[in-house]
């Protein structure tokens, strides 16, 4: 049976309560914006297809967690499945961007020795009138812990293909590379050589529509 | 439609004449498609011949029977629909008297009854909802609502210093940092509970309600506070209870054991809850378990949300009322037998799936749950594993995990 996607990656979605984590995922996987969210207690789930060259599809399984710092004892259990994170900031919160540090070290201590790779999203833009962080401040902190930095918005989707192809491409050139590499009992990738079960071919059609708007 | 009301005033016997299709002679103007079939070709195009024009008359008589049919059917189909509804309706009455003025008049006697207890089964009415559920949560933190008003106060108090500053004043305290986030966080998930209901946002007729609700609970509880998911839990207590009384149900529901564990987020206490959920589950559909256990779907994705909001945010709201209902009367017991009787109901779409789509249909569940189905498969699962019950399962297992049990390890 042919495979419709090369590899899947698990990501986790983190950082603060309201900084819109759930409404950048809905805008990515289902490609609108939504107005009203319920808050996410727990965790949430999306996934969805991304092509990152012609023909190579990845699949994206997305693991939206709940910002509340009461529950992060419940989702810092799903860091060691994980391969990439993005890890988002408000731009017009302050005590987002400074707790950023904190979501790191948390991360961290809890996939060692393995490392999760890290995209600092710094979320909002759209509301540049309010920003509290300088893109020039983000992008040192990021650089400083070795990440990426990009600056979206759900609501007026700048940028957000970008961010979650960005990941996808570092993630995918450090398996190519034998960075990363699968392992049994590890989720964080999967090669896609498993038989295909219900819904592959309409996830399909579906994100290449996206792709074409 | 349309056909209905001309053909319907041609009245009965009328198409069969051989002249009927000439227009002028027809007792009912024909309408487009009808006009075509029925009508003679224009003068300066050669006749249809006989046998295709009684053809036509044959496919057109076809269509208007079927349509009849189907017409006929729908309407029996409405018919029945609001038979059901006013049986309902009448059941409903029926039952709310029978709750008002036998059952809530003699309820320490009554409630363990085997009939109240059917009765309570099969859905408690909308108008004396609230009042059972008070009875049944009870009161065991005596709380007045004296107390809630002094609570009240004091979380008004508070938002009006809070309101003030805020800004650069970086004072790293994480205690006042975190109350006040908390209250922030309070003001924006009000605004997203129950949406689509348009009554708890800000203008909406219950909003400060929801506000005074929560607030008053982080003061009689800072220890606790606000937690997300208890938003929907006032929320649903207001749409049946006063403000005081929805306050109290609150407070006595969330320091029932289980619902500590998981606002608390008393992480291990949580795992012995999943694990003993867990023994029931392979006891009951021993298939699917054995499917979840294949894809790593372990209980803790889905359950999370179901326990938290009582299944508030995940059932259509009347459904999550029938599932507190016995919630109610059984005890977080009922929440991990609902929990396994939607896994039941829905036992054979699940075993088609991967591990992402088995999460992302049971993190958001079908808009349309048939209640009746859904109450018959939760009937359906047996709280008894091993001849011991729930309770003592979970006594068990949590008597392990002082020992230092591995089970329970990740």
């Amino acid at each position: 049976m042919e495979a419709i996607w090369l590899y899947q990656f698990r990501l986790i979605v983190i950082g603060d309560s309201t900084v819109g984590k759930s409404c950048l995922i809905r805008r990515f996987t289902e490609g609108r914006f939504a107005q009203v969210s319920d808050p996410t207690v727990g965790v949430d789930f999306f996934s969805r297809l991304v092509e990152i060259e012609p023909g190579k599809r990845i699949k994206l399984q997305i693991w939206d967690t709940a910002g509340q710092e009461r529950f992060r004892s419940i989702t810092r259990a799903y860091y060691r499945n994980s391969v990439g994170g993005l890890l988002l900031f408000d731009i017009t919160n302050r005590r987002s961007f400074q707790n950023v540090h904190d979501w790191l070290e948390e991360a961290r201590s809890h996939v060692q020795p393995h490392s999760i790779v890290f995209l600092l999203v710094g979320h909002k833009c759209d509301l540049e009138a309010q920003r509290q962080v300088s893109r020039q401040e983000a992008e040192k902190l990021a650089g400083a812990y070795g990440m990426r930095y990009v600056e979206t918005s759900a609501r007026d989707a700048i940028n957000v293909e970008h961010a979650f192809t960005e990941l996808t491409r570092d993630i995918f050139a450090l398996v190519r590379s034998g960075d990363i590499t699968i392992q049994e009992g590890w989720e964080g990738v999967k090669s896609g050589f498993v038989p295909n079960v219900v819904h592959s071919s309409e996830e399909v059609t579906k994100s290449d529509r996206r792709c074409l708007c | 439609m349309e056909y209905e009301t001309k053909a319907g005033r041609a009245g009965p016997g009328n198409p069969t004449s051989p002249r009927q299709s000439v227009r002028k002679n027809l007792d009912f103007e024909p309408l487009s498609t009808t006009a075509l079939i029925l009508e003679d070709r224009p003068a300066n195009l050669p006749a249809k011949p006989a046998e295709e024009a009684q053809k036509h008359r044959q496919q057109y008589e076809e269509m208007v029977a079927q349509a009849k049919k189907r017409e006929l059917k729908d309407a029996q189909k409405r018919k029945k629909q609001l038979e059901d509804r006013c049986k309902l309706e009448e059941s409903i009455g029926t039952a709310a008297q029978t709750w008002n003025q036998e059952i809530l008049p003699n309820w320490s006697t009554m409630c363990t009854s085997r009939r109240v207890r059917d009765l309570w089964w099969q859905g408690i009415p909308p108008s004396v909802r609230g009042k059972v559920w008070s009875l049944a949560v009870g009161n065991e933190l005596n709380i007045t609502h004296e107390l809630y008003n002094i609570c009240l106060a004091r979380a008004k108090e508070k938002w009006n210093t809070t309101a003030a500053p805020a800004t650069e004043a970086e004072t790293e305290d994480v205690d006042s940092s975190d109350r006040e986030s908390s209250l922030e966080l309070i003001k924006l998930d009000i605004s997203r509970t129950f949406p689509q209901l348009c009554i708890f946002q800000k203008g909406g007729p219950y909003h400060d309600v929801l506000h005074s609700i929560l607030g008053a609970y982080t003061c009689y509880r800072p220890d606790v506070g606000y937690v997300q998911g208890m938003s929907f839990i006032a929320a649903v207590l207001i749409l049946n209870l006063d403000t005081a009384d929805a306050f109290i149900a609150f407070a006595n529901l969330l320091n029932k054991p289980c619902q500590m564990a998981f606002f608390r987020v008393d992480h291990s206490l949580m795992l012995t809850y999943f694990a003993a959920f867990e023994v029931f589950f392979e006891e009951n559909l021993p298939k699917l378990f054995a499917h979840f256990k294949k894809n790593n779907l372990t209980p803790d994705i889905y359950l999370i949300d179901w326990i938290f909001t009582l299944y508030s945010k995940s059932l259509p709201l009347d459904l999550a009322c029938r599932v507190w209902d016995v919630f109610c009367r059984d005890s977080e017991e009922f929440l991990f037998r609902t929990a396994l009787g939607l896994l039941r109901l829905y036992q054979d779409v699940l075993t088609c799936m991967d591990f992402i789509h088995m999460a992302q249909f049971l993190t958001r569940l079908p808009d349309l749950i048939p209640a009746e189905q859904l109450f018959q498969h939760i009937a359906a699962i047996h709280m008894t594993s091993r001849n011991r019950k729930w309770s003592q399962v979970l006594q068990a297992l949590q008597k392990d995990q002082e020992r230092g049990s591995p089970v329970l390890k990740r």
